[in-house]
């Protein structure tokens, strides 16, 4: 996988302490929220209000994939509809490219919508009475561009997810992995800086599945898009995001790489999520490695010189591949030209389990945040 | 107040009622009556101006188009049937009486319901204004038009328009609240303005409910067309009331094999254009 690096201040997505509360005193018990601070429970029970969304925070950077998991009724198809206004938060703010959706006007509403951030649905939503070359044209007709134009752009678009034969058709003749990548190339066809991904590979067989997920994280990359993916499936998550958030409840519990959320999940929720998850190809060097003042306190007379190598950005499953390889009971790391530390089978052993090397730098160049 | 005298007062008071506003509306009755009056004469007149072999192989024509060969043989045979029993003239009425008075149910029906469809409030004031025409047996309505209009067609019309009006309606207005949330949200995401929702994802869904709506106003209008016979509407409903008031059964008959034969071939053709509509891509 290419991971191109990010530039974390280049925002183009945020959420500012978002909340949607459903229901008819929605307003009443928002106010509640803020000045007595109930909890879910009691908004449900004084107002018959349902909390949708809680004081979300989260920040989707340039060229980022954002993975946003959660089981059903953990908020996550509602905070995605947040970030286009298809649903209007009760309070907090929502920006996109810096500017705030709720100070726009109508117009100027559907020209972000149109231009700047596109949506792609799990019922994918083919309009079945217009080819795929029609449906994908549609956000382009919709801004008014001229036919000829926007067809040109839809093909390309098209052939962009592998369809370029399948233009003339219309969406009941394309199989289900197909009508999804028909609604992919329609929000591409608008070339929005974000795309939001509801569920969209979720009612797939497994294989067709991974190999969408992976079409689609190379695409998004190949293009430099931003995506904003909800999901239930951790796997998915994992295969798909550069961070992922963990929704439980309208809250978002954990935000951080999949490496940081199986190694310090946030609490037992989490940890439960991912204890099934297999560390082999998530866990890497820099978090697992003995810093190497402790190791050669540990083991003075061991030449590092002479210890097989690595690099901070190898995988577990490297690194085993590496101790097997070589009769050695310890690996060195290498980071630009010296050694940054060394893996005992020890450390390996514990990084298996997810558990890190607590004298290790932590992961990653972002900390985990946790939103309260 | 007499009990026994109670119906003759209110007999009086409906009469004075009734002829206080064919005084005052009389000129606006007038030209009701004349202007449906005239289009439906002048469709009339269109209808027999050629032929009626060649108006019979259009007729087959269309029906070649819409439903095949097959439907276009026996339309054929239907039509020229219709001539060879003398009928001619009044089939080609109560064609002209049908299609007058379903198009202006449409011309009514379609933009109220769209209106109506798209707002929830306006179609809970009709639906029991539609809920009350649809009750009330189609046979009442030719009593205030005969009243207000006299014996004619344009009574004829004004009934059966009224009778054609609720199933376009409810079917149009249904149709385009129906459009799947998903596309709603489609729409939206993809930035259209309120037009372009309409036109381009709200209209393609509720076409195969509004073209259903259509056939069925065409079918109601017929029944009140042949009913509205006993208002001199003209057409083959005259013909069967006076056949059974002079007892001539054979006419009668042969009138009423020529409504059957014209309702299912309008019928027919109507469902096969809905199926066109709805089969239709892009």
């Amino acid at each position: 996988m290419i991971t191109p690096k990010l530039d974390v201040n280049d925002v183009l997505v945020s959420c500012q302490s978002v909340w949607k509360i459903f229901g008819e005193n929605s307003a009443a018990a928002m106010k509640a929220v803020v000045e007595r601070g109930l909890t879910k429970k009691q908004i449900l029970q004084d107002y018959s209000c349902v909390v949708g969304v809680s004081d979300v925070n989260l920040e989707v950077r340039r060229g980022e994939i954002f993975c946003i998991m959660g089981l059903s009724g953990s908020g996550k198809s509602t905070l995605i509809r947040l970030l286009n206004k298809l649903i209007t938060p009760s309070s907090g703010k929502v920006l996109v490219g810096g500017r705030e959706l709720s100070s726009l006007s109508a117009a100027e509403l559907r020209a972000v919508r149109a231009r700047q951030i596109g949506m792609v649905f799990q019922s994918v939503a083919l309009l079945p009475h217009r080819t795929v070359l029609e449906n994908t044209a549609f956000g382009l007709e919709v801004q008014g561009v001229a036919k000829a134009e926007r067809l040109k752009v839809a093909e390309a678009a098209l052939a962009k997810v592998g369809l370029a034969d399948w233009i003339h058709r219309y969406p009941d003749e394309l199989s289900g992995g197909m009508q999804q990548r028909v609604g992919l190339a329609r929000a591409l066809a608008a070339d929005p800086q974000v795309i939001l991904m509801d569920e969209p590979f979720s009612a797939l067989d497994p294989l067709i599945r991974r190999q969408l997920q992976d079409e689609f994280r190379q695409l998004t990359k190949e293009l430099g898009k931003s995506a904003v993916f909800i999901t239930h499936d951790l796997d998915e998550a994992i295969r798909i995001g550069d961070r992922i958030a963990i929704m439980k409840d309208g809250m978002i519990i954990q935000v951080g790489t999949a490496e940081e959320i199986v190694l310090n999940p946030a609490d037992d929720y989490v940890a439960e999520f991912v204890a099934g998850i297999s560390r082999l190809h998530l866990v890497k060097a820099k978090s697992v490695m003995t810093p190497v003042s402790l190791y050669k306190a540990a083991h003075p007379n061991i030449d590092l010189s002479r210890l097989p190598t690595t690099h901070p950005d190898a995988d577990l499953d490297q690194i085993i591949g590496l101790a097997v390889a070589n009769d050695r009971d310890a690996i060195a790391v290498i980071d630009s030209g010296v050694v940054a530390g060394v893996i005992t089978m020890r450390d390996l052993l514990r990084g298996v389990q997810g558990i890190a090397n607590e004298y290790a730098q932590p992961a990653g160049e972002t900390l985990v945040e946790v939103s309260s | 107040m007499n009990i026994e005298n109670f119906p003759d007062s209110f007999d009086s008071t409906v009469d004075s009622g009734l002829a206080w506003l064919s005084d005052n509306g009389a000129g606006l009755f007038d030209t009701v009556n004349d202007a449906l009056k005239g289009i439906y004469e002048g469709l009339l007149w269109l209808f027999n101006l050629p032929p009626y072999y060649v108006v019979a192989v259009l007729i087959a024509l269309l029906g070649w188009r819409l439903a095949g060969p097959r439907f276009a043989i026996a339309t054929l045979i239907g039509m020229l049937f219709c001539a060879f029993i003398g009928l001619w003239s009044e089939t080609m009425g109560t064609l002209a009486l049908v299609v007058v008075a379903t198009l202006m149910a449409l011309l009514v029906a379609i933009p109220l319901g769209v209106i109506a469809g798209l707002l929830p409030a306006m179609d809970r004031m009709i639906e029991p204004t539609l809920d009350l025409i649809q009750t009330m047996p189609p046979y009442i309505y030719l009593l205030p038009a005969i009243a207000l209009l006299g014996y004619g067609t344009g009574t004829a019309l004004i009934a059966t328009f009224i009778v054609a009006l609720p199933p376009a309606f409810r079917l149009t207005s249904l149709g385009i609240r129906m459009t799947p949330n998903e596309f709603i949200e489609l729409g939206n995401a993809s930035g259209v303005t309120g037009w372009q929702m309409f036109v381009k994802i709200r209209l393609p869904f509720a076409m195969p409910s509004i073209m259903a709506g259509i056939n069925q106003s065409l079918m109601m209008a017929f029944g009140m067309v042949v009913i509205a016979g006993i208002v001199g509407s003209g057409g083959l409903g005259e013909t069967i009331y006076g056949a059974i008031r002079t007892l001539d059964i054979a006419k009668s008959i042969n009138a009423a094999i020529a409504i059957v034969i014209l309702t299912m071939v309008l019928d027919r053709l109507a469902q096969s254009a809905a199926a066109a509509q709805g089969g239709k891509r892009s």
